[in-house]
């Protein structure tokens, strides 16, 4: 894939990092039950949006299950599909945001800096896949609930807008580690809350630049495709097709 | 034990220092066996401490991070048998529990009239004087009805009760009370089996919920991942037969409807195919016991009562026979009628069948070979039990009730009549966390810590591929002025006296755990030279869990030769529709209704949260003019509900199915006031062998009525993802 080192926003893409973060769902594996879905909100400090603000389309989630009914009855389907943010490596998000705000790590995750954001939401209006959410109000959790928070995670106030990280927090722990024993990560070392909680093993997390490490090797399997594959925004997310009759 | 006592954690807290597991695979975790001191905590530095969810009765392994004294965040024990390092949503969510803002954190006592809600704190010794007082003034009439529990815990309620003359009902609605009978009369055993689906080729499930919420949902998924893309060359198959399309069903190959009730018919069905055509893997002698079950049976009237062509029971027949190692399973839906345990035993007829008892991918029961001898297993407690109890209550025999987290005036029917007991009771106890709607007529509340705070252990035999004992230890200090409910009964036995305080010589219920421990790790497959070492590893590992394990002996019998079809309460005319309600994914019987990350957490099917809803086949509704979003009325000989209704595509016509959960009068500012609990609906009828409630065999009607119905949804339909899959025609 060719492309321009020197994107507007004036980063390279083609940074020098060992690494490219990238996840693989199996829909053959995945069943809707939802650990992911907390296990993220308890890592990533995930406000709880109550029932008013959840009404409004507000609630936040940095990674949901759609499902899609097929059929009529008796011949009913659903299927099931994680969405979260893709981490384009043609990320519709970046080239929008007026501050840089959005912007691409060498890692190829596709970040968001709280700090800079200023909540004009064009990133949210350019996502296809509604994978970035916005903070209305600022954060609330009834006493004592905030003694959970991890302190590893920053809390985004009101006017901020928020999308799943991959974890970033864990990946940097694990960079770290590795550095310090000079060595590169190994397959398997870091893994985000999600895939950590999975109890299908439907999500999987690796570098891609390893040959050998899970993701890279399930990449080309004859089942992978990619969300809105036709939009070009080259996805880190591949997905697995779920096998049926 | 005291938390608080430092000079022992100085102690401890040496030890433990630099106690990070060799060989564990997540080496960058700090994994601690024991509650840290100040002075040994690290700021930024997070400790992992194992311990074991409570959640439900699966008993998953779990791993507490611990940052500065705050419990961060639960992920599954990788070394745990049951979970394999994987944790549901419930269980994820029970730091929520922990740092609840409706804990009680004080004991208290009741004032004003019972049932008003109105406490007053009073400080530990005055609550257990009074309650002690109680005891001795109502001697040999004491109940107590708990969550299911087994270990030292419940064999210290068991100890107490017994010396007092007393009742230990330990109950949950989703305890599987008919499955234990079933197993009972067909394998001579109520000891639950491994289902060892992740060896297995074929399923073919009869209602199971197993990725839901039925035996051990996580172990299960577990399982499930391996059972479809584990193997290089085979990917099981998996057929769900049920009248609902369940989330379980929503992942099968295959989603079969049939009528409410009649799913062990269709075994039956099945069955008379595989004996008929010589399919079964039975040698002539042995199928002799089973053929008269089956041989006498019309497939045509099997296939009308069902609904499912004949053609399909006969291609099952065909798939199961073809099948290298199919499995069988039955239970949720089909397990809650009158007929459940009739159903399910003809189901576990199927697996002897095809000769799959104690085989890989099969059914397997294993027991260890030294067992944990005087480590408390009983029985569980079903409806029909309870309502004898309310019995006693009435005739004045039993007199003193006491609660610990189980909640009968929610989780119970209202027609049961049980509230007699809430009302006849000369003095009600509870040691619950919370006030939910049972507690709130307590006379006197003397909350239990929280689980994270808490020394247990938890033995299991059912299930599993080998039996676990698993450990829970406090993770973090006590938040509140409660105490450990087995340090509060260690020290009513004391002040009871006589010979029970000499069978319980404990002044901590930590000391009687680690004293059990002790026998039960006392000697054999350990290098470790002394019980404390290997009391510490234990810790650090979770628990115990013995490889050494050898079958169980069962005895197999064939089903009885009549079938028993289900009975239903309420005519079909002026109650057309069946009624199922279901346990909710995220709220299970309506305990997680209190934790704001699963009321937040959309149902998968119907992306409803926050809420209740009905649901109705599209086709059904259309005929009687309702739509999608109507506030809706539904109506049995024995109570009403109104809910927002929901096309749901996946629903036999005949059937409305209502998600258990909502409905909370009390339970504190997440749970109260919100949604309906479709209880309210269902009328004294039980399984006609197990004494469970037969949850799916009340009719009732429905209708539309005006008024406003709102429903939180996180429906993703105008995203873009959904038009392109409209637009290709799926995923």
């Amino acid at each position: 894939m060719s492309r321009d080192p020197q994107t507007p926003q004036g980063y390279s893409k083609t940074a020098d990092s060992p690494y490219k973060w990238e996840m693989v769902v199996d829909l053959d594996r995945c069943t809707g039950c939802e650990a992911c879905v907390i296990a993220c909100h308890a890592e990533n400090n995930i406000r709880i949006s109550g029932e008013e603000e959840a009404a409004q389309g507000r609630a936040i989630n940095w990674i949901r299950i759609e499902r899609y009914w097929e059929g009529e009855y008796p011949d009913v389907k659903v299927k099931f599909l994680p969405v979260l943010c893709q981490h384009c490596d043609e990320a519709p998000c970046e080239p929008v945001c007026p501050v840089y705000a959005s912007y691409h790590t060498p890692d190829g995750l596709n970040a968001q800096v709280y700090n800079r954001c200023i909540g004009v939401r064009y990133c949210g209006n350019n996502c296809p896949y509604v994978a970035r959410q916005f903070n209305w109000f600022d954060p609330h959790w009834d006493e004592p609930l905030a003694e959970q928070l991890n302190p590893d995670v920053s809390v985004r106030s009101g006017g901020v807008m928020e999308k799943c990280t991959f974890c970033v927090q864990r990946i940097r722990t694990g960079k770290e580690n590795a550095a310090k024993e000079g060595r590169r990560v190994k397959d398997g070392e870091i893994t985000p809350a999600c895939v950590q909680s999975c109890p299908t093993s439907a999500l999987i997390f690796g570098d891609r630049n390893d040959p050998k490490s899970r993701v890279a090797r399930l990449k080309k399997s004859e089942r992978g495709f990619h969300l809105l594959e036709h939009l070009g925004t080259h996805p880190s997310v591949t997905y697995l097709r779920r096998l049926a009759e | 034990m005291d938390l608080h006592r430092r000079t022992l954690f100085k102690i401890l807290g040496l030890t433990a220092a630099g106690s990070a597991l060799p060989g564990c695979e997540r080496d960058v975790h700090n994994l601690v066996p024991y509650l840290l001191p100040d002075e040994d905590i690290v700021p930024g530095v997070a400790n992992w401490y194992a311990t074991t969810c409570q959640g439900c009765e699966a008993g998953c392994g779990m791993m507490v991070r611990v940052m500065e004294g705050r419990a961060k965040k639960i992920e599954g024990n990788p070394r745990h048998p049951v979970n394999e390092g994987k944790l549901c949503a419930r269980g994820q969510a029970a730091l929520q529990h922990l740092y609840n803002p409706d804990r009680l954190q004080v004991p208290l006592r009741r004032e004003g009239r019972r049932g008003e809600g109105r406490f007053r704190p009073i400080p530990w010794e005055e609550g257990i004087a009074e309650w002690v007082k109680q005891l001795r003034m109502e001697t040999g009439a004491a109940a107590m009805i708990a969550r299911p529990m087994t270990g030292t815990l419940t064999s210290l309620f068991a100890t107490v009760l017994d010396a007092l003359s007393g009742r230990l009902l330990l109950y949950e609605s989703t305890g599987e009370q008919t499955l234990r009978t079933a197993h009972l009369r067909s394998f001579g055993t109520p000891v639950l089996p491994h289902y060892d689906l992740a060896h297995a080729d074929y399923l073919l499930s009869f209602g199971t919920p197993f990725l839901e919420h039925w035996l051990s949902p996580v172990s299960f998924g577990v399982a499930y991942g391996k059972f479809r893309q584990d193997r290089l060359m085979v990917r099981g198959r998996f057929i769900q037969v049920e009248p609902r399309l369940s989330l379980t069903a929503a992942n099968a190959d295959r989603w079969i409807p049939v009528r409410p009730g009649t799913e062990g018919l269709l075994a039956l069905g099945i069955g008379h195919v595989l004996v008929k055509e010589g399919l079964t893997r039975l040698s002539s002698s042995q199928l002799a016991d089973f053929q008269p079950s089956f041989s006498s049976v019309s497939l045509e009237h099997i296939s009308t009562t069902t609904e499912v062509s004949q053609e399909t029971i006969t291609q099952l027949a065909h798939e199961v026979s073809s099948a290298t190692a199919p499995l069988f399973m039955g239970g949720g839906p089909a397990a809650a009628q009158t007929n459940g345990t009739e159903t399910l035993t003809l189901i576990n007829a199927l697996n002897v069948l095809m000769g799959v008892i104690d085989r890989r991918g099969g059914v397997q029961w294993r027991e260890p070979r030294h067992s944990p001898l005087d480590i408390a297993h009983p029985d569980l407690t079903n409806e029909h039990e309870l309502m004898d109890l309310a019995q006693e209550f009435e005739q004045g025999s039993r007199t003193l009730l006491h609660l610990y987290s189980a909640n009968p005036r929610f989780t119970l029917p209202p027609s049961l009549k049980f509230e007699r007991v809430f009302e006849r009771a000369k003095f009600i106890v509870s040691f619950s966390p919370f006030l939910d709607e049972s507690t709130m007529m307590a006379d006197l509340i003397l909350p239990d810590h929280d689980p994270l705070e808490s020394w247990g252990d938890r033995i299991q035999m059912d299930t599993l591929p080998i039996p676990a004992w698993s450990l829970s230890q406090p993770v973090v200090r006590p938040l509140y002025d409660t105490r450990p409910i087995g340090d509060v009964w260690l020290e009513a036995a004391h002040r009871l006296g006589g010979s029970l305080s000499k069978r319980l010589p404990w002044t901590s219920f930590h000391d009687m755990l680690q004293s059990k421990w002790e026998r039960m790790i006392g000697d054999r497959e350990d290098s470790s030279p002394t019980f404390e070492s290997r009391w510490k590893e234990a810790l650090r590992q979770g628990g115990r869990w013995s490889m050494e394990t050898h079958p169980r002996q069962i005895s197999v019998t064939a089903p009885s030769k009549e079938y028993e079809p289900p009975e239903f309460l309420g005519n079909s005319t002026e109650y057309p529709f069946y009624c199922y309600p279901y346990p909710s994914l995220s709220l299970h019987d309506g305990r997680g209704a209190n934790l704001p990350w699963l009321q937040e957490l959309p149902n998968p099917l119907t992306t409803g949260m926050w809420g209740s809803w009905i649901e109705i086949n599209p086709a059904t509704a259309q005929a009687l003019g309702i739509h999608a979003g109507d506030l809706v009325r539904v109506t049995s000989d024995y109570g009403t509900i109104e809910a927002h209704a929901i096309f749901f595509p996946g629903l036999h016509p005949e059937l409305l199915a209502i998600p258990i959960g909502q409905g909370h009068q009390a339970y504190g500012r997440y749970a109260k006031g919100r949604g309906i609990n479709p209880l309210t609906l269902l009328g004294p009828t039980f399984d006609r062998h197990s004494g469970t409630l037969a949850s799916g065999a009340t009719r009732v009607r429905i209708e539309r009525v005006k008024g406003q119905s709102q429903l939180v949804m996180l429906d993703p339909k105008n995203h873009p993802i959904s038009h392109h899959i409209q637009e290709t025609g799926g995923l």
